[in-house]
């Protein structure tokens, strides 16, 4: 199962679930915002996206990633909007039989997200300038 | 002709400082001549950045043809996560 949320405001993980008998493995990847951008100390990061497209983007990379790595539930949510420094930006978990074929899917899903979602940062300097972040490494 | 609706996000909406543009065009009109009037429009502010191009929410390949009503986004590399 693939659940996906774009959220404004505070991330609230997903809960850690013991009630799972089948998942030897419980990955879970937290992306939070670094202080610097090209060498210049940031406040925040703003996180645009392109409505609708970025959800149907990272959903379709979710369902991928379950077919082809063979894994049981794949959850994210990626947060829109001011994030401060620190802050979690992105949160993954997966659930699958053994780590192995969790490890390859959580890294072909944040790979590709990297590569096709329709999200993207703008830098807000020390002093309250914005501009488009330079950042576009996988 | 026929009229489509640019949405602007991150390099782009910061070189036009628009965040919508509606443009009429001669019935035709592909993508790839839609992206040379926007890089126009730029001043060359985009002249170092690649741009993809989706269409109502969908990415298309190069030389799509344009229709009346579409949606049109040049992408800039994107920066999620």
């Amino acid at each position: 199962m693939v659940t996906i949320e774009i959220v404004s405001g505070p991330l609230i993980p997903f809960p850690s679930d013991d009630t799972r008998k089948e998942d030897g493995a419980e990955l879970i990847f937290n992306g939070r915002v670094r202080s610097t951008e090209h060498g210049k100390k940031i406040t925040n990061l703003e996180y645009e996206q392109y409505e609708g497209m970025a959800e149907t983007e990272l959903n379709q990379i979710a369902e991928e990633a379950v077919r082809k790595f063979l894994i049981h539930d794949l959850f994210c949510k990626h947060r829109i909007g001011k994030v401060k420094v620190g802050e979690v930006s992105l949160h993954v978990v997966i659930w699958s039989k053994h780590r192995k074929e969790g490890l390859e899917a959580m890294t072909y899903f944040i790979a590709e997200l990297k590569k096709r979602v329709p999200i993207w940062k703008w830098a807000i300097l020390e002093d309250g300038t914005k501009v488009p972040s330079e950042c576009t490494h996988g | 002709m026929i009229q489509v609706n640019i949405k602007c996000f991150s390099q782009v909406k910061y070189a036009l400082e628009k965040d919508e543009i509606k443009l009429e065009l001669e019935a035709g009109t592909t993508t790839v001549e839609l992206e040379k009037i926007i890089r126009e429009k730029a001043s060359g502010k985009l002249d170092q950045v690649s741009l993809r191009v989706a269409i109502n929410q969908k990415y298309v390949p190069n030389k799509t043809e344009l229709k009346d009503g579409d949606e049109v986004v040049f992408i800039p590399p994107v920066q999620g996560g």
